[in-house]
């Protein structure tokens, strides 16, 4: 369960990001975090793996407070939670298999991990983990020789090579195309329901959010205009929420694939 | 300055042009560098007399015995081969880690990366002769002293050279291995080192080829190889050292021409 109590994160510019949030995600839950860019949806997501400090308040992870625990306590807990990127953030040159055996690096001692040396459970798990996301077939291409939607899902199977019990994804789905998009979106939806692992996006494009999520966060401003159900959320919360009516690229519109 | 005036009556002004600042610039150091060649009793035609000694067999000698010479050469080449690529490989081998605390995008204090590149710095002002003449203090001159003293010139100019590349690789493969729980140096080895691994390897081989040039110049401190039989050979029998310069020529120009190829399929 992650917990935020009275969460602020003000930058070095001095720029407000998240205003006194309060939230909980219990765990299994599947959430959108939806805004207009610049509303602080990127900062509250990284607030969760400390890839960015707050300011003031507190989060907690299964009763733990964040803020406390640094070095080897903090790469722990970072291990426990997989990350998505935007621009997936795979090593092009690298193999698509080694990408994703990058993943379980925390698990060992530097020595061991810096001469390649991996067990054969990590390198089973690699291939498992890419068979889940339907691209074993590609284990042993360049990353880089993968389209978009492809190299997304290696990203979600090093995700999952890590064992985590969330995943936090920054606009998962931004950089790919309206079909590919609702393929990782269904690879998101099944990591959530087969493995049970709990996952917190940020979603630019609402209808996927509602379509996806089960519940969804409305952030304005760094504070928190919405929390519940995707099905509470009708044309007033939306205006509410980004202060003007949907332009259409912040719907994805029909798409039948 | 020149003015033109257009039948219209419009003026336009060609600028000066500065190739003739260059060439009155260039014409002035070549005088004070005839001056210079003056004052050390080394005459132009003088130079041309020793390269005709260097490439031209001696009075009793035939162009056979001339060419010959460069047959019995092969053990200093093979030392000079084994000190530039042991020299190469140990110093490339140290500056990896160097050149990671020297990147100023992987240490983010300035405490720690300024201080390493100044000190990279240094290494690189002092000449490869001079790292040289550090080992044959330390180990005498054998080729030990070769092999340290090239090591360390590898080890300037490759670390210097592999900080620039980290500062330029993709370090978003970085944040997401940092997200996995990885600490620095798994995060380098996982996202970092894939990246750089052919300029890597292209920078080895060019180092290579720079310490090769460089170890004809060992010679002149004691060191076996090629530099050597050079040094041994002045003034006595300039058409020795002729033919090792030669053999030295051509060995630098076959490894530029494997290198451009080998650096060329890397890319």
């Amino acid at each position: 369960m992650i917990k935020f109590v009275n969460v602020s994160k003000t930058y070095l510019n001095g720029v407000e990001a998240l205003k006194s949030i309060n939230l909980e995600v219990n765990d299994g839950e599947f959430v959108a975090i939806i805004g207009l860019s610049g509303a602080g949806k990127s900062t509250l997501l990284r607030s969760i793996n400390k890839m960015i400090e707050i300011t003031s308040g507190q989060i907690l992870i299964d009763d733990v407070d964040i803020a406390s625990i640094k070095g080897k306590e903090l790469r722990m807990m970072r291990r426990s939670i997989g990350m998505i990127f935007q621009s997936f953030n795979l090593v092009k040159k690298m193999s698509v298999f080694n990408n994703v055996l990058s993943g379980r690096v925390a698990y060992h001692p530097t020595y061991k991990t810096i001469l390649g040396l991996f067990p054969k459970e990590d390198k089973l798990l690699a291939l498992d983990s890419l068979d889940a996301m339907g691209i074993l077939d590609k284990a042993f291409a360049r990353a880089d020789q993968l389209s978009g939607g492809q190299q997304q899902r290696v990203a979600l199977a090093r995700a999952l090579t890590q064992k985590p019990k969330l995943i936090l994804a920054d606009e998962p789905v931004a950089s790919l195309d309206p079909i590919t998009t609702v393929q990782v979106m269904d690879d998101f939806a099944k990591v959530n329901k087969e493995y049970g692992i709990t996952i917190i996006t940020n979603m630019h494009h609402v209808d996927l959010a509602l379509k996806y999520a089960n519940r969804i966060i409305g952030v304005k401003d760094g504070i928190v205009m919405y929390d519940g159900p995707a099905n509470g959320i009708n044309d007033e919360m939306l205006v509410k929420i980004y202060g003007r009516s949907l332009k259409h690229d912040e719907v994805l519109g029909e798409t039948d694939a | 300055m020149r003015k033109y005036t257009t039948s219209s009556g419009k003026v336009i002004i060609k600028p000066f042009n500065k190739i003739w600042i260059v060439l009155a610039v260039l014409i002035v150091l070549l005088v004070i560098f005839d001056q210079f060649i003056y004052s050390y009793q080394i005459t132009l035609s003088e130079i041309g007399v020793i390269l005709k000694k260097m490439f031209t067999p001696d009075t009793n000698d035939t162009w056979g015995d001339y060419f010959s010479y460069i047959f019995t050469l092969k053990d200093p080449l093979v030392l000079t081969l084994q000190m530039s690529f042991a020299g190469s490989l140990i110093g490339s081998v140290l500056a990896v880690p160097v050149a990671f605390m020297a990147s100023s995008n992987i240490m983010k204090s300035k405490w720690i990366y300024v201080p390493v590149r100044t000190l990279l710095n240094l290494i690189r002002t002092i000449p490869a002769m001079v790292l040289v003449l550090i080992g044959v203090y330390f180990v005498g001159t054998g080729v030990l002293s070769g092999i340290i003293g090239l090591s360390l010139f590898s080890f300037g100019i490759m670390a210097k050279m592999l900080f620039e590349a980290i500062e330029t690789v993709d370090m978003n493969p970085y944040e997401a291995l940092e997200s996995t729980g990885a600490n620095k140096i798994q995060a380098f080895k996982y996202a970092v080192v894939p990246q750089i691994m052919p300029t890597y390897v292209s920078y080895l081989i060019y180092i290579f080829e720079l310490n090769i040039r460089a170890s004809a110049i060992l010679g002149f401190v004691g060191v076996e190889g090629i530099g050597k039989s050079i040094s041994d050979n002045i003034p006595a029998n300039y058409d020795h050292v002729g033919a090792a310069v030669m053999l030295l020529f051509v060995l630098i120009l076959t490894i530029q021409m494997l290198s451009t190829h080998l650096r060329g399929r890397l890319q």
